[in-house]
């Protein structure tokens, strides 16, 4: 079965259609300043675009890498690589990073799995309409608030021990919050709460998308449920796929306000991850060097995986 | 340039004021009042330019300082965030304004260090606040207790209090600031003298006294006196209300949060400093001042500086405290909250001795650090010994930082 990626892809053009660009045909001559002047309206039109992400994205981001080589004295001096050892030896980046990955793995692994079930579960019949709704209804909501909301129900006095209690599991009762790695783990899980909606979203497209014809022949052949599933649907949902893994992906890697609202990244940096710890050393620490090579770090990582990740995805052969 | 952009034209000079940046918008009213006294007196007003983000707030005062376009007066934190600020060189020496405040005896001599850097004095006190354990009245009563004298007392309090269900203590990390609370409170109970020596960088944090305080600490946590590290502080002055907490420590600024859910200060809530952990200890009590500090390039600087110098006149304290249910730094001005005022006349007339609050106490990232510390420990994630060892690691590690910029 061939991918959906593969099915799309373009022919390549046909040689007879390529426009004659051989230099010294009077019909080039006379295109000259025709097409020089579109070329500058062109650039024109471009400018403004250029200049804004020059200057806002760029720039920045060109002085944060150069920032990031001096050191956080009250005259700053050139530090080499200093700020990026301390990914080696202070034990606060170790964790960073430590939480980072876990966030990367839990917010992959967890809207995709769980997106795909949800998605597959409500994709037909009336009734699950309204579960569908509610699935996707918090990917609405901002980081801030679904932290806000959390939080009520994460604190030692809020909801779930409340409810713990009630049903007489009072060992079961903890500080959700304030002890690693269970911090971690319960935020991934809040994390994951509201973004299974996208995923939900982007599997049900994926499966309005495929060919009934396939699926009438699969059950003409004699498959059924979990080997239709996996062996007709699944490869089909291969590009949709990779569009929910890539955002999860990005999405692990910047992750912020979540944990910013319910932990600040404590107690003692303990549920920090890189997009937090960043801030921290920037504007709490008072380290803008080690701050702008943790930014450094994390785009890099960020921009890596992304590519790594679409360019083996999203190649025509799908390999 | 960012920060003229930031400012707009609100800095400009506006005749008969003086602007005032500031983190905190829910004490215009406040200022502006003030504000009508030192008009009288100088015949400028305050201006109040509030920036509800203390972090963003932090950012464009420290640029804004460097540009044409400077408030005319700045709230700052005292000790070493003023002492940071000073060294930039963008501040006015106020000294001979500090040295008229002394003879007219409104300002304690105790009060300077926090205010100075390198014997220059570079500013004045906008409030002065108690760390305090408030309680209900009521509830006192109810179970037969009184405010503790002693620390045995104390003691009794939190044994009464738990065997009816209530949580004797507030304590919490969450908002991160906040972890440092008990720790200030029980080092400085335990010996003062040390806890000066210690947030001066001369004592260490591995010494039996800073031990002592957090194995009692750690004592109270183990015994459930103490709310859970992710206690919302914002829900202390309910909490009180309803009786499910006993004594609330915090700042005496607090007074005004507890007096907006019903309870009257001085007869359904008051509160108590803690008292020394030894009864032959010297007594001591934490406290807090912002401070008003005046930019070199102000906009308005003759006026702003009439208004630092007039900003202690007991006439516009009476308005300001008035406002705020907290305490002058002016000893001579008698807070009109009855809490603040019994508890300041007796720290005056028993010369208690005044310590400066943990946060202003070291270099910022020192203190931010070793908060971080504390928060871990409150949640049973590091021991006493391990938690003291990594604050005193980073204390040698950042005072010699600070030591070298100095050089």
């Amino acid at each position: 079965m061939s991918s959906s990626v593969e099915q799309r892809r373009p022919s390549p053009p046909r040689p007879s259609a390529r426009p004659d660009r051989r230099p010294g045909r009077p019909a080039d001559r006379r295109r000259g300043p025709r097409q020089a002047g579109s070329r500058l309206a062109g650039a024109g039109f471009l400018a403004p675009a250029v200049l804004f992400v020059g200057a806002l994205l760029l720039l920045p981001f060109a002085t944060t890498i150069h920032r990031s080589f001096f050191d956080d004295r009250r005259v700053s001096g050139f530090a080499g690589l200093d700020n990026y050892t301390l990914f080696l030896n202070d034990p606060t980046l170790v964790r960073s990073v430590q939480n980072t990955l876990m966030w990367v793995v839990g917010s992959v692994a967890l809207p995709m799995v769980l997106g795909l079930a949800i998605a597959v579960l409500t994709h037909s019949g009336g009734w699950s309409r309204m579960a569908r709704l509610l699935v996707v209804l918090p990917y609405a909501l901002s980081g801030s608030a679904v932290a806000v909301v959390w939080n009520f129900v994460l604190t030692t006095d809020g909801a779930a021990n409340q409810a713990l209690r009630a049903f007489g599991l009072d060992s079961f009762a903890q500080g959700w919050l304030l002890e690693w790695p269970g911090n971690t783990l319960v935020m991934i899980i809040a994390n994951t709460w509201q973004a299974a909606g996208v995923a939900v979203i982007l599997f049900l497209v994926g499966l309005q998308t495929i060919p009934p014809e396939t699926l009438e022949a699969a059950a003409l052949d004699g498959a059924a449920g979990w080997r239709k599933f996996w062996y007709v649907v699944l490869p089909q949902l291969r590009t949709v796929s990779v569009i929910v893994v890539g955002t999860s992906l990005v999405g692990g890697l910047k992750s912020f306000d979540l944990i910013w609202v319910l932990t600040q990244g404590g107690p003692g940096r303990q549920s920090e991850t890189l997009a937090v710890s960043m801030y921290q050393e920037t504007f709490l620490a008072l380290h803008p060097g080690a701050g702008a090579a943790v930014a450094v770090v994390l785009t890099a990582i960020v921009l890596l995986t992304s590519w790594l990740y679409l360019r083996r995805q999203l190649t025509p052969k799908g390999t | 340039m960012l920060a003229g952009c930031a400012r707009g034209n609100s800095t400009a000079v506006q005749p008969g004021t003086t602007s005032l940046a500031n983190d905190n918008a829910t004490w215009d009213q406040g200022y502006v009042a003030a504000g009508r006294e030192l008009k009288k007196l100088t015949g400028y007003a305050l201006r109040p330019l509030s920036n509800p983000n203390p972090t963003s707030y932090k950012q464009v005062t420290q640029i804004s300082l460097q540009t044409t376009k400077a408030t005319d007066m700045i709230k700052w934190a005292s000790g070493y965030f003023l002492k940071s600020l000073a060294r930039t060189g963008e501040l006015s020496d106020l000294s001979s304004l500090w040295s008229a405040y002394e003879r007219k005896g409104w300002v304690t001599e105790q009060a300077r260090e926090p205010m100075s850097y390198r014997g220059a004095v570079y500013g004045v006190p906008l409030y002065e606040s108690y760390y305090v354990l408030f309680y209900n009245t009521a509830l006192f009563r109810k179970h037969g207790l009184r405010a503790p004298d002693t620390w045995e007392e104390l003691l009794h309090n939190a044994e009464v209090l738990k065997k009816a269900g209530v949580i004797p203590f507030v304590a919490t990390q969450t908002g991160n600031w906040p972890a440092y609370e008990w720790f200030q409170e029980l080092v400085s109970k335990v010996d003062p003298e040390f806890y000066g020596e210690l947030v001066s960088g001369k004592a260490r944090y591995t010494d039996p006294q800073a031990h002592q305080a957090l194995q009692i600490w750690q004592d109270f946590m183990r015994k459930g006196w103490m709310t859970p590290a992710d206690f919302d502080q914002n829900n202390g002055a309910a909490a009180l209300k309803s009786g499910r907490v006993g004594m609330f420590l915090h700042g005496s600024w607090q007074s005004q949060g507890i007096a907006a859910t019903g309870l009257k200060p001085g007869t359904d809530f008051d509160a108590f400093v803690l008292p020394p952990v030894e009864a032959s200890t010297r007594r001591s009590v934490i406290t807090e001042s912002g401070v008003l500090a005046v930019p070199r390039k102000a906009v308005s600087h003759e006026a702003a500086m009439a208004n630092a110098a007039n900003w202690l006149d007991p006439k516009v304290q009476k308005v300001w405290t008035d406002f705020l249910q907290d305490a002058s730094a002016n000893p001579r001005s008698r807070p009109g909250n009855p809490v603040m005022a019994g508890l300041k006349q007796r720290a005056l007339e028993e010369r208690w001795t005044q310590l400066p609050r943990y946060g202003e106490s070291g270099p910022p990232n020192l203190v931010q650090g070793n908060t971080d510390d504390l928060g871990a420990f409150m949640t049973g994630a590091s021991s006493p010994r391990s938690t003291l060892r990594s604050m005193a690691d980073r204390a040698a590690k950042e005072w010699a930082a600070w030591e070298r910029d100095e050089a």
